[in-house]
């Protein structure tokens, strides 16, 4: 459960940008967040409107954007989004190896995680 | 009244990467080798260290370790009482290390007095994932105990880390776990990855991992 101080990062990140930009209400914060972080979308946005009370960001919406990760083959020097597979319970799991060759890859993106804007009243 | 959207591009692990990116800059410069361990609640964690830490120490290699935990020392002293220099770290309510609490670790810690550094991360297969320390290996450690579907459940944590270890394995039998089957799961989310097989009890597959980890 490091949803709660994710969270309070988030929280305490947008405050900053609200008062930089004189706001005088929030009305949404845009997250964007890699497919290969641990977090957890419902509990982060729960932890986020317990730490937004009595802030500019009061009922404000934390809308989350979750980001496929993205590789390059360190072999043949393919590149894109990660691969998946599907286990028997028909759950989707990413893979670690080059799609194209099987060759081991560099993992480029998909850890991030990061306000990209917000939707504020001035 | 009207509403606009402004560009943030704020990153939150920003601060974190920062520290880790300095923890690592600072191991790098006193020469010391560091392992973040991160696995399951029992998987033998602390037994690996202690059993590598012999060897290494027999090798005449200087060791030194952070134990985390969420409250007590009971890991450090396991370690102290064969002679490896420790940190406690107790984080409270965390569950994870991240790269501040190393960063005032290390503060405590006569970095040229050892060539390795353990990093012992809080017993948990999700959250310590989430936040790099500025080690130069993560390794996550589980063990049969937990059943033979760990890979299966934690596909991430494995497939982001160096090099995974499967420990316990002299109980596979008797839990009734099926080796092959664990291996299996982590050839189809990383064909070559790393994977190995220890058992603290007798001693197999530990100068294996070692030599993986560069030891």
């Amino acid at each position: 459960m490091h949803e709660f101080s994710t969270a309070q990062g988030i929280v305490e990140t947008a405050i900053h940008y609200a008062k930089k930009n004189k706001a005088k209400k929030v009305k949404k914060v845009f997250l964007e967040i890699g497919e290969l972080t641990f977090l957890n979308v419902e509990q982060l946005k729960f932890s986020y409107d317990i730490l937004s009370k009595d802030t500019i960001l009061d009922n404000s919406e934390l809308v989350v954007e979750v980001k496929s990760a993205t590789y390059k083959c360190m072999k043949c020097g393919a590149s894109g989004k990660l691969g998946k597979i599907e286990n028997e319970d028909h759950f989707s799991i990413p893979v670690f190896h080059c799609p194209k060759c099987g060759g081991e890859i560099e993992i480029l993106s998909g850890r991030q995680c990061f306000i990209k804007n917000m939707e504020i009243e001035v | 009244m009207f509403f606009h959207i402004i560009g943030v591009e704020a990153d939150i692990f920003k601060a974190n990467k920062e520290l880790a990116e300095r923890n690592r800059m600072l191991f790098k410069k006193h020469n010391v080798k560091t392992i973040d361990v991160m696995g399951a609640i029992g998987s033998g964690k602390t037994a690996l260290i202690e059993t590598m830490s012999h060897l290494l120490k027999k090798r005449g290699i200087r060791v030194g370790a952070i134990t985390g935990d969420v409250a007590g020392d009971d890991d450090a002293k396991r370690l102290e009482s064969i002679g490896v220099p420790v940190e406690n770290i107790n984080t409270g309510k965390e569950c994870h290390l991240d790269a501040h609490l190393i960063h005032h670790a290390i503060e405590h810690f006569d970095l040229d007095a050892i060539d390795v550094l353990f990093i012992e991360n809080v017993g948990n297969l999700v959250c310590p994932a989430d936040f790099q320390l500025g080690t130069d290996i993560r390794c996550v450690v589980v063990s049969v105990t937990e059943g033979d579907d760990m890979v299966r459940k934690h596909p991430v944590i494995f497939g982001t880390s160096d090099v995974a270890v499967v420990n316990k394995i002299d109980l596979a039998d008797a839990m009734g776990v099926d080796l092959k089957r664990i291996e299996e799961d982590f050839r189809k989310i990383k064909p070559n990855g790393i994977l190995i097989e220890t058992s603290v009890k007798t001693g197999e597959g530990i100068e294996k991992l070692m030599d993986a980890m560069g030891l």
